[in-house]
């Protein structure tokens, strides 16, 4: 299911993109900035869910096309090693890419609260798998995309999806005269992807965002290794 | 070696590409071609012959639209047959933060060995192929050169019973180009079985066995280079004034011009005829060792030309 020598190499080549530095020195930064402030359960909400989402989208961009774009994927799947095992590495590394950096934004927001005289609650320390899970289910989501989209049209299919169900969930209701339909259009949001677990943290008895989100991530990984296996695999000449 | 198994064995492969607006382009039609054990074969032919569409069809990269092929005698897909083939693309990329060593590691854990191990075989391939230092640095510093070195090298990481090249001396300097050759035939020396794709004429009539011409993706003849014995030609700068000599002493040259010919066994003997050139006075501007019956014969198949 997963090749750990994939894994090792997808996530070391993720943690040397200046893009993803970039976008994790800021989710750092802006967690060390929650933490200062007493609120280290703030770390994966308002700033710093959207770092953590934009780094997500920046891990899953292009996590399969640019190496079959540039035919090293090629040369990889001609190894003995099936194209389900390779697709389970590259999400695999960029999965170990994300924990990484959402531990050390977790781990600076903590030792700011700590440094400002704040408490750590238990419940902080929740936070870290949890929020790690969730985005990991959003990168599984980008990685089946992947598997049939180009490039990183990926993550641009999910932006552009999300704003437009947004978009829609809210205006179509009235617009077509049935306001009712908004709090239906509003449940029915929380089964369109995986669902934000941090809750989770805070009350004990919501293991069910949890369990769904793992869910996501095995059958996002299998509908990618279904359509992944559909492929031709010939590079074009650059 | 006739009798052993083919490596490679591909029959009657077919493959169209649907171009954008409705249109088809048939790459390969109706190509069948055996390598086997110990054997080099080339494949020439024009620009958008079909070479490559028909190596990664050998690969099963792509998927025929009609035809079959088995690497030895099995379906190229299984695990244990990919064990066996290396492969090396023309113009190959590389993860570009990756070093040429981390590269080389990833595949040889894939191929099975142990980290360790991988690592130790990764340092003595990049060192054969001439790029142990440039290795050490990220693959996206790499000029085409290093990449095809790099390339190169992956594909010869396992050992594999069969290699296929797709224009593995392009982008080399002539050092490159040498060393490539002789690869060529320490892989011929130890029995695998070698498909080249290569434009440089001169080195596939040095290296290869047999050359299958292609054009439109149709396999127009299959050259056996070796049926014929070789020939030396050798450049005079006093053809005039040797040629009695030359006739006595190596009876089975013709002088041409300026050009004395001489059919070789092979390019073992010729420092040997060189000598004998030398002590009959000769004085030898250039030698070739074939070549130009390939070329002749290139143009004359492929191009149509009388």
């Amino acid at each position: 299911m997963i090749s750990w020598p994939v894994a090792r190499a997808a996530a070391r080549e993720k943690l040397r993109s200046p893009a993803i530095l970039v976008v994790g020195a800021c989710f750092v930064s802006a967690a060390a900035l929650g933490g200062r402030a007493g609120a280290p359960g703030d770390t994966f909400g308002g700033f710093g869910v959207a770092f953590l989402l934009v780094l997500t989208l920046a891990l899953g961009a292009g996590l399969l096309s640019d190496e079959l774009d540039s035919g090293h994927a090629q040369l990889v799947l001609l190894r003995p090693l099936t194209r389900a095992a390779w697709l389970g590495g590259r999400l695999a590394g960029a999965g170990v890419a994300l924990a990484a950096v959402t531990a050390a934004a977790w781990a600076a927001a903590a030792v700011a609260s700590l440094g400002s005289g704040h408490a750590l609650p238990l419940s902080a320390l929740a936070l870290l798998p949890l929020a790690v899970l969730w985005a990991f289910a959003w990168l599984s989501v980008l990685t089946a995309l992947g598997a049939i989209l180009p490039g990183w049209t990926n993550a641009g299919a999910l932006v552009v999806a999300a704003i437009a169900w947004a978009t829609l969930r809210t205006t179509l209701p009235a617009l077509l005269g049935h306001p009712e339909w908004a709090a239906a259009a509003a449940e029915l949001s929380k089964y369109l992807g995986p669902q934000d677990p941090l809750g989770l943290a805070f009350d004990r008895h919501a293991l069910g965002p949890a369990l769904y989100d793992a869910c996501w991530v095995f059958f996002a990984w299998l509908v990618a290794a279904l359509l992944f296996n559909r492929r031709e695999l010939a590079r074009r000449r650059p | 070696m006739t009798g052993a198994l083919p490596a490679l064995e591909a029959a009657g492969l077919r493959k169209v590409y649907r171009a954008r607006g409705g249109g088809q382009v048939v790459a390969v039609d109706g190509l069948s071609f055996a390598v086997r054990p110990g054997e080099v074969v080339g494949l020439l032919g024009p620009n958008g012959a079909g070479k490559t569409t028909a190596m990664q069809l050998a690969l099963a990269l792509l998927e025929p639209d009609a035809g079959e092929v088995r690497l030895f005698g099995r379906d190229p897909e299984l695990l244990e047959v990919r064990r066996r083939v290396g492969y090396a693309p023309d113009a190959p990329l590389f993860p570009r933060r990756l070093t040429g060593l981390q590269i080389l590691a990833l595949h040889g854990e894939l191929l099975g060995f142990r980290r360790v191990a991988a690592r130790d075989r990764a340092e003595r391939f990049a060192e054969q192929v001439g790029v142990a230092e440039p290795a050490r640095r990220p693959a996206g510093t790499y000029s085409r050169g290093q990449a095809q070195r790099l390339g190169l090298a992956l594909a010869l990481l396992g050992d594999p019973d069969l290699v296929l090249l797709d224009e593995p001396t392009a982008g080399l300097d002539p050092a490159g180009v040498a060393a490539m050759r002789e690869l060529l035939v320490s892989l011929r020396g130890r029995g695998a079985a070698v498909l080249l794709n290569s434009h440089l004429l001169s080195e596939v009539e040095r290296v290869c066995d047999r050359v299958l011409f292609i054009k439109e993706g149709r396999l127009l003849r299959t050259h056996d280079v070796r049926a014929g014995g070789r020939r030396a030609e050798v450049r005079l700068a006093n053809a005039v004034q040797v040629s009695a000599r030359l006739a006595e002493k190596i009876p089975g040259g013709a002088l041409e011009g300026d050009r004395f010919r001489v059919p070789v066994a092979s390019e073992d003997v010729v420092p040997a005829l060189v000598r004998e050139l030398v002590a009959s006075g000769a004085e030898i501007l250039e030698v070739r060792l074939g070549g130009a019956e390939l070329e002749q014969l290139y143009l004359q198949i492929v191009e149509g030309r009388a």
